[in-house]
């Protein structure tokens, strides 16, 4: 299974000809999502699952089962929006409280068995040299994190530039 | 100097955010006015943002999500850089401390860029960031003094940043690991892993379930 993760309205989402992705499951921004509160409820109470109930407190069990992330977000900073920021905040419940060495640092151990290709489309008018170098660096931690792979990482002036590199993926 | 501490961590009370803000407060006390804020939710009041406004020195301090700024902050950021743009004509500088449950200091460094690249986009000045490993264990050393034990690496630390923020001076971050190894460190926080299971009536092995 594929994921997106999108912080577009839903006429932009749908006027993307994102092809190839029929199955996948559209993670997208209803105004409902609550930010995490940093209670850790989702390692120590109710263990793979948020303790937040709203339709985004499964997102740990949702990446558990996919193969593909592809997250689309505007820069903010070299960073993600407040609303795909906000999914990858309520997906921890992915990862095990338990610590592990990985690349001479500490990170969370794995919880899941399955292997995860990340994509990620950065877009905005008025992205600089700096925020890019930051957004590369924060992909690159976030797949240590979710011991991923990063499969692309792209910044695009206009979000209708997606549909060149999507179309592209599929050839 | 009128300075703002600002607390970004959603948790009401006992956040680690909470105490290095304390400890700094207590560095910076003389001779400057002190104003302190939490930013929980997403939505700051127009007086916060008014009276932010009249300070010449701004420091943040919030934990590390999933490698940056949590969302609800960020959603703040974004608001204080539209008024910022709107309205400042004060030089303001920014402060920043960033702590996470991981042994290395390093790991927050990503969240210091990213506020760097905010003071850029909202016209405010970088001063200086502290990227604070084991922010994990400061809940477990309330009592234990600040300039000891543990807690002596952030205490050095936040000397330096609390002269820089009192002549407004840039410096480069510093990125600190708790004075305690990393082994001890991992073994006393799955420990603690525990414990909070059992609090809620489960067994060591549920904290692995699987949906």
């Amino acid at each position: 299974m594929k994921i997106i993760i999108h912080d577009l309205k839903e006429e932009e989402f749908k006027d993307l000809s994102i092809i190839g992705h029929d199955d996948a499951l559209i993670i997208s921004d209803d105004g409902t999502i609550h930010n995490c509160i940093g209670c850790f409820g989702c390692w120590i109470k109710t263990p793979g699952t948020c303790v937040i109930k709203d339709k985004y407190q499964n997102l740990g069990e949702h990446f558990s089962k996919c193969d593909e992330i592809i997250i689309i977000s505007k820069c903010l900073y070299g960073g993600f929006s407040f609303f795909v920021k906000n999914v990858m905040d309520r997906s921890i419940s992915y990862n095990h409280p338990y610590f592990v060495i990985r690349n001479e640092e500490m990170h969370h151990r794995r919880r899941y068995n399955n292997n995860i290709d990340l994509s990620v489309y950065f877009y905005g008018d008025n992205i600089t040299e700096s925020e890019k170098q930051t957004a590369e660096k924060l992909i690159k931690a976030n797949s240590i994190n979710l011991d991923c792979s990063v499969k692309i990482i792209k910044f695009l002036n206009n979000i209708k530039e997606i549909n060149g590199f999507m179309l592209m993926e599929e050839c | 100097m009128k300075i703002a501490l600002i607390n970004g961590s959603p948790k009401a009370k006992n956040s680690a955010s909470e105490q290095i803000l304390n400890t700094l407060k207590n560095m910076l006390s003389h001779n400057n006015e002190i104003s302190e804020y939490n930013f929980r939710t997403c939505n700051l009041q127009n007086q916060d943002l008014e009276n932010l406004e009249k300070c010449q020195v701004l420091v943040f301090a919030f934990p590390l999500y999933v490698d940056g700024i949590p969302s609800h902050l960020l959603n703040c950021l974004y608001e204080l850089e539209n008024y910022f743009n709107k309205n400042t004509e004060n030089k303001i500088t920014v402060y920043a401390l960033v702590n996470s449950g991981f042994y290395e200091g390093h790991q927050n460094s990503i969240a210091l860029s990213l506020m760097k690249n905010w003071c850029v986009k909202s016209n405010l000045s970088w001063g200086q960031g502290i990227g604070i490993g084991g922010g994990g264990m400061f809940s477990a050393l309330v009592g234990v003094p600040d300039d000891k034990g543990p807690k002596k690496n952030l205490y050095v630390a936040l000397k330096t940043m609390a002269y820089n923020i009192t002549t407004k001076n840039s410096a480069d971050n510093i990125f600190i690991s708790p004075n305690f190894p990393r082994f001890a460190y991992k073994l006393s926080a799955e420990m603690g892993w525990r414990q909070q299971a059992k609090k809620n009536k489960l067994k060591s092995k549920d904290l692995f379930h699987k949906m």
